[in-house]
């Protein structure tokens, strides 16, 4: 909001006071000063009037004039070589002699110019700092005294401070307001305009054949309607002073009656309206809601098709204004405008809001009423105009002013103590000075009551103005504006120890973020919000890609079954899960189900880049849907891509799938779970973003809260990506409050001391048969065969082969054993009988053999 | 026999230095000192020598005994060393730059978010953590925000639809909306909730406006937001928190002023400018870094916090905005895109 310092000067001397003073205090009085601008000329010292006497062609240049120009009786004539074309013998215009300085720390000289002496310089507007305008010499209008000095013939100069209101303080949208802010924090005396209008003045006839009646049918929208009545007004254009005014804050002059309006709307933050009486059709005004189908064309030309509850203003046939908003063309005041109704209303926020908002329709008004204007001022409000209506166009109020709605009487007192203040404060303040600054905001102080143990407390009756103070913390908030809040004493901090611990996910962060950035990977941070292609690639539907067929059982036989719970829902997919109502970007218009997507696309930019990156992850939050339900996780993803294309003078093994096995097991042991523990199932062919055969998943969210994918990613994507080579990820997610911190300390169990006895067994299985089945299988039979009598330890695969020497459709698997006992060195014996039965055993259904 | 073990040490001087491997040089080592050896034959045949000589050969045995058997060692050595070079294979480029990846880098948003973690730590705040999937009461409701404020637009803000079910991010009643949070003091509510004072937190995050991208400007972004609840906690202390803060990030000559302001869960409230001719690309004396102020008592009121007992503050640090100042990065969208060259520059 725009705030001129000429138009606050009315109402608070601020004379004493620079403007980056002004700005200063504007500042630390809560309002951030967005900018400063200042209009008009500067102080000018030996800029004086002067006229041009004769005009001669310089000898030596074909461009400028030699003049001489007379400057009054005291600096008598001079001088003075010109390059302006725009002026004739006879102009007056400004003279700037030795020694001025005009703005850009141009300082003139006597000088000589292609050897012609010249005096001075006679200026253009920009030469002088006043507007932009160097088209040519400034011509002086109205023949001021020769020699007068500049600035008293050029209209003084303004500043305005352009600066950010806050939405606690609607009074300070006019300049009354801040001038009472302004005039509390240099201790000035606040002067209200004058208002001589009383309502005895009104002609006692009214005039109903310019308005009969004033209905308003949505009282709860309009509590409180007035409407003047003003005849025989002359429509021109405002006096400078007022189209001043209106200028320095940006606002263009119209004419007189609508500069009126809003030059009292920027000074008591009242939105005004006047109409064309004779206009109103019927002579008669109705705040309503629109009617559906209804359309009003506003001042700005544009066209609005109104439905109900919109409120407007309305004559007998049609609505004329948007109310609070913009009056309609139509009614308008125009030049030959004779009779005025003046509109001085107050409409609820709420309603111009909504309004404002389905019709992508704002104003000067509508900003004011959405923010709040003081319906206890409206009257005032109304006096003012009138007083300024008849000042500049004539004309006479008929009658009394019609009103439909009544004053709620406005009474708010608060109490509160100096001791609380200095309390909440944390250092003291005198009392007196508090009490001088509420006094200068215009709190009244109603009594002073003594307190059993905290002093005296002050009962303050607070402003109509001054909604945003309600409550004894709020005054604490104004004393210390008033006293500055830059001068809050420092001190130590103090900082009982709480014994408190961080959340949980904390450390898992923490933890995958060291596990990580120790082997190599680069941290990166990508959008949440992701496309719904994107999207649909990497949120398979939970029930194709968590958990085995099992699990999958297990939730629609003790689930909550979510689709009878929910008939009515229109979630056909997991994309549609993650999709946002409102969003900005149609490529960001979901929530994103993984990380990888991230990664994949920093990946592609860093490749486009000619920037290496090989190792990428980001930790943050995914979105997964799952049975009707959409749960937020935390998550840990990391890319690799291996491009062994890349030059390196020395190649090392890349990454594969075990890679990211291993990698990912890392991220599950971050939070507590060991995934080498549980079950690994490939990821189906279903599951786009991983590429069949090649990628698995583990774990399952909504039993277990946790999940694994890895592997390698669709080379199809990944082609289509116009990403190179071949890329493995992993990502690890599981729901933040399963992170708890574990309790349990782990207990040291005995280890034995014994020598190891070791076996190899080499088997033959189907291709399709699972490593770990086998490992299993031996391990259940390797338990039974050597009974209580000592233990296996381990049973491992160390290779795995197919090709020669195999029948097709088989593979070889080979085992080692180690068997140990906690007291004694095994015998060859009784190693090899276990061994033997554990052969026995594993081949027993024929479906798998000892390899020969 | 003087002249037989002058042969033999001539013999052997020439063959052992040119042995190649192991098992010759054992062979070798048989055929001269082994018990079936050629010095050992000579040794026997002291027996025959008449005895006035016995003194003398010996003597001269003993001196080719020592004599093979620096040869020998000196072929074991020279054995050995070659076994041992053959293993190394050629000496390395030491300066050759290792093949293997370096190690990596935290992102420059988890660095400054981590340095601001540890100094609030020492000042007793622990990390508190809360869904960026908000309902509108923890995000607007319970901080004091009416429901026609424009925050609450659509325009403004992210709603998920009507219909949408959140497994862990409960409702506060079952009429309000999911939303992105738009600011992480929603945490603040969760963890008053939660528990009673006193409390101490901090709760970086990632927040959501709907707003048009450019350098100043995310879709998402983060903050970390502070909340202070206690008996007689002052604007004094607030300010004091503040002080420490940037003067633990920025240097003790570093000046924070605080500037009125308004929030709708702090009263007073204040922006804070830090003073910033010291910071790279800033050419203000001030540069606004944060918002701040003393918890409302109607969020008090609204967790169940007998406002008349406990006071408090809250301040939320925009993080970006914050790393953009201390690194001098002008462009907010560099931090999503993850460029290497960039990524790098801060580990």
């Amino acid at each position: 909001m725009k705030i001129s310092l000429n138009w606050l000067n009315e109402y608070v001397s601020l004379a004493g006071h620079s403007a980056d003073e002004i700005a200063r205090a504007i500042t630390f009085l809560g309002f951030e000063v967005e900018g400063i601008h200042r209009s008009g000329a500067p102080a000018l010292t030996n800029v004086v009037v002067g006229e041009v006497l004769t005009r001669e062609k310089h000898p030596n240049a074909d461009k400028l004039s030699v003049c001489t120009v007379a400057l009054g009786s005291i600096l008598g004539v001079k001088t003075i070589v010109c390059g302006a074309q725009n002026y004739k013998v006879g102009d007056r215009v400004p003279v700037a002699l030795p020694g001025a300085v005009l703005p850009g720390n141009f300082t003139i000289k006597q000088s000589a110019i292609r050897g012609q002496s010249s005096d001075g310089m006679m200026c253009s507007a920009k030469e002088l700092g006043i507007s932009e305008d160097a088209s040519g010499l400034l011509i002086l209008a109205g023949r001021p005294e020769l020699g007068a000095p500049i600035n008293s013939v050029l209209p003084p100069g303004d500043t305005v401070f352009d600066i950010e209101i806050t939405p606690n303080r609607p009074d300070c949208l006019g300049h009354l307001g801040v001038a009472r802010e302004l005039g509390a924090w240099f201790k000035q005396d606040l002067a209200y305009p004058a208002v001589h209008f009383v309502p005895e003045h009104a002609s006692p006839t009214p005039r109903p054949d310019l308005l009969r009646s004033l209905l308003v049918d949505a009282r709860d929208d309009c509590p409180l309607y007035t409407a003047t009545v003003i005849t025989g007004v002359k429509i021109a254009p405002s006096p400078d002073w007022l189209q001043q005014r209106l200028l320095a804050v940006g606002l263009r002059p119209i004419n007189n009656v609508v500069d009126v309006g809003n030059y009292v709307m920027l000074e008591y933050n009242q939105p005004v309206h006047a109409f064309d009486a004779r206009k109103l059709v019927g002579q008669t005004i109705i705040v309503r809601h629109a009617h559906h189908g209804e359309t009003i064309t506003t001042l700005d030309g544009k066209a609005h098709a109104l439905t109900s509850p919109m409120l407007v203003i309305a004559d007998a046939e049609k609505p004329v204004v948007i109310a609070g908003l913009m009056g309609g063309l139509d009614s308008g005041v125009s030049a030959d405008t004779t009779d005025l109704v003046l509109e001085v209303a107050h409409f609820r926020p709420q309603s111009v809001r909504a309004t404002s908002k389905r019709l992508a329709l704002t104003s000067d008004s509508s900003y004011r009423y959405e923010r709040g204007v003081d319906r206890h001022l409206l009257g005032e409000a109304m006096h003012r105009c009138i007083d300024l209506l008849l000042a500049t166009a004539g004309g006479t109020v008929a009658g009394p002013t019609l009103k439909v709605g009544g004053d709620v009487p406005w009474e708010r007192e608060i109490t509160v103590t100096p001791a609380f203040i200095n309390e909440r404060l944390g250092f003291a303040l005198p009392a007196d000075e508090m009490l001088a600054a509420l006094e200068r905001l215009e709190l009244t102080t109603v009594r002073t009551d003594p307190t059993p143990d905290r002093g005296q407390a002050w009962t303050f009756s607070i402003p109509s103005w001054r909604d945003d103070l309600d409550r004894p913390i709020d005054l604490v908030e104004e004393v210390l504006r008033l006293h500055g809040s830059d001068k809050i004493p420092a001190a130590p901090v103090t900082a009982p120890a709480l014994l408190a611990d961080d959340a949980p996910i904390v450390a898992f962060n923490r933890r995958v973020t060291d596990l990580l950035v120790g082997q190599g990977f680069h941290e990166c941070i990508t959008y949440t919000l992701r496309s719904e292609k994107e999207v649909s690639t990497w949120a398979t539907p939970s029930e194709n890609f968590v958990g085995t067929g099992s699990d999958q059982t297990k939730i629609h036989a003790e689930g909550s079954s979510p689709k009878s719970d929910n008939p009515k829902s229109k979630i056909a997919s997991a994309s549609d899960a993650l999709a946002l109502a409102n969003p900005f970007l149609a490529d960001q218009s979901h929530l994103r189900p993984s990380l990888i997507a991230g990664l994949l696309e920093t990946l592609k930019l860093n490749q486009a880049r000619g920037a290496t990156a090989s190792r990428l992850f980001e930790t943050g939050r995914i979105f997964l849907a799952h049975d009707g339900q959409t749960w937020e996780c935390a998550a840990a993803a990391f890319l690799i891509c291996d491009n062994e294309k890349d030059r390196a003078w020395l190649h090392r093994a890349p990454a594969d799938f075990y890679s990211t096995k291993r990698l990912t097991e890392t991220l599950a042991t971050a939070a507590g779970i060991d995934l080498a523990r549980q079950a690994v199932t490939p990821a189906p062919t279903a599951a786009h973003g991983w590429q069949a055969g090649h990628a698995a998943t583990a774990g399952e969210l909504q039993h277990r809260g946790w999940l694994a994918q890895f592997g390698l990613v669709d080379l199809t994507l990944v082609q289509s990506l116009g990403l190179e080579g071949k890329i493995h990820a992993g990502l690890f997610a599981i729901l933040p409050e399963k992170l708890a911190a574990s309790a349990t300390r782990r207990r040291y169990a005995d280890f034995s001391l014994m020598p190891a006895a070791l076996r190899d067994l080499a088997l033959v299985v189907d291709a399709s048969t699972p490593a770990a089945d086998v490992q299993k299988i031996l391990a259940k039979h390797a338990r039974a065969a050597t009974g209580p009598a000592f233990a296996l330890e381990s049973v491992n695969v160390f290779d795995v082969y197919a090709g020669t020497g195999l029948p097709d459709g088989k593979k070889s698997l080979a085992f080692t054993f180690t068997f140990r006992a906690p007291d004694r060195t095994l015998t060859d014996d009784e190693v090899n009988a276990a061994f033997t039965k554990i052969q026995a055993a594993i081949t027993a259904d024929g479906k798998i053999s000892v390899r020969a | 026999m003087q002249a037989q073990l002058t042969a033999l040490l001539a013999q052997a001087a020439a063959e052992l230095p040119a042995l190649t491997t192991r098992p010759a040089f054992e062979a070798a080592k048989a055929r001269y000192v082994g018990p079936h050896g050629a010095l050992t034959a000579l040794m026997k045949q002291m027996g025959a020598l008449p005895k006035d000589q016995k003194p003398l050969v010996g003597k001269l045995i003993n001196e080719t005994k020592t004599q093979l058997q620096t040869l020998l060692d000196a072929a074991l050595a020279r054995l050995a060393a070659a076994e041992i070079a053959a293993q190394l294979g050629p000496a390395v480029d030491t300066t050759l730059p290792s093949p293997d990846a370096a190690p990596g880098t935290r992102h420059p948003l988890t660095l400054v978010r981590d340095e601001l973690a540890s100094i609030l730590r020492k000042a007793g705040f622990v990390i508190a953590d809360g869904p960026e999937v908000e309902t509108e009461y923890y995000c607007f409701d319970a901080l004091n925000t009416p429901a026609d404020h424009p925050a609450r637009d659509a325009q403004d803000t992210f709603y998920l639809p009507a219909d949408v079910r959140f497994g862990n991010v409960a409702k506060k009643s079952s009429g309000e909306r999911y939303l992105l949070r738009t600011h992480t003091s929603s945490v603040q509510i969760r963890t008053m909730l939660k528990g009673p004072p006193p409390i101490r937190i901090i709760a970086p995050g990632r927040v959501y406006r709907r707003d048009t991208v450019d350098a100043t400007h995310s879709a998402n972004f983060h903050q970390i937001e502070g909340l202070y609840v206690d008996k007689n906690v002052t604007v004094r202390d607030l300010k004091a928190l503040l002080d420490y803060i940037f003067a633990s990030l920025l240097g003790a000559d570093t000046k924070v002023r605080f500037r009125p302001h308004y929030f709708g869960y702090t009263e007073p409230s204040f922006e804070v400018d830090l003073s910033a001719r010291h910071l790279p690309k800033v050419n203000k004396e001030w540069v606004e870094i944060c918002g701040c102020g003393m918890v409302d008592p109607l969020v008090f009121s609204g967790v169940g916090y007998d406002p008349d007992v406990w006071s408090g503050y809250a301040f939320g640090i925009g993080l970006e905005r914050l790393a953009m100042m201390l690194y001098g990065i002008d462009d907010i969208r560099y931090f999503y895109q993850n460029d290497l060259r960039f990524l790098k520059q801060f580990a």
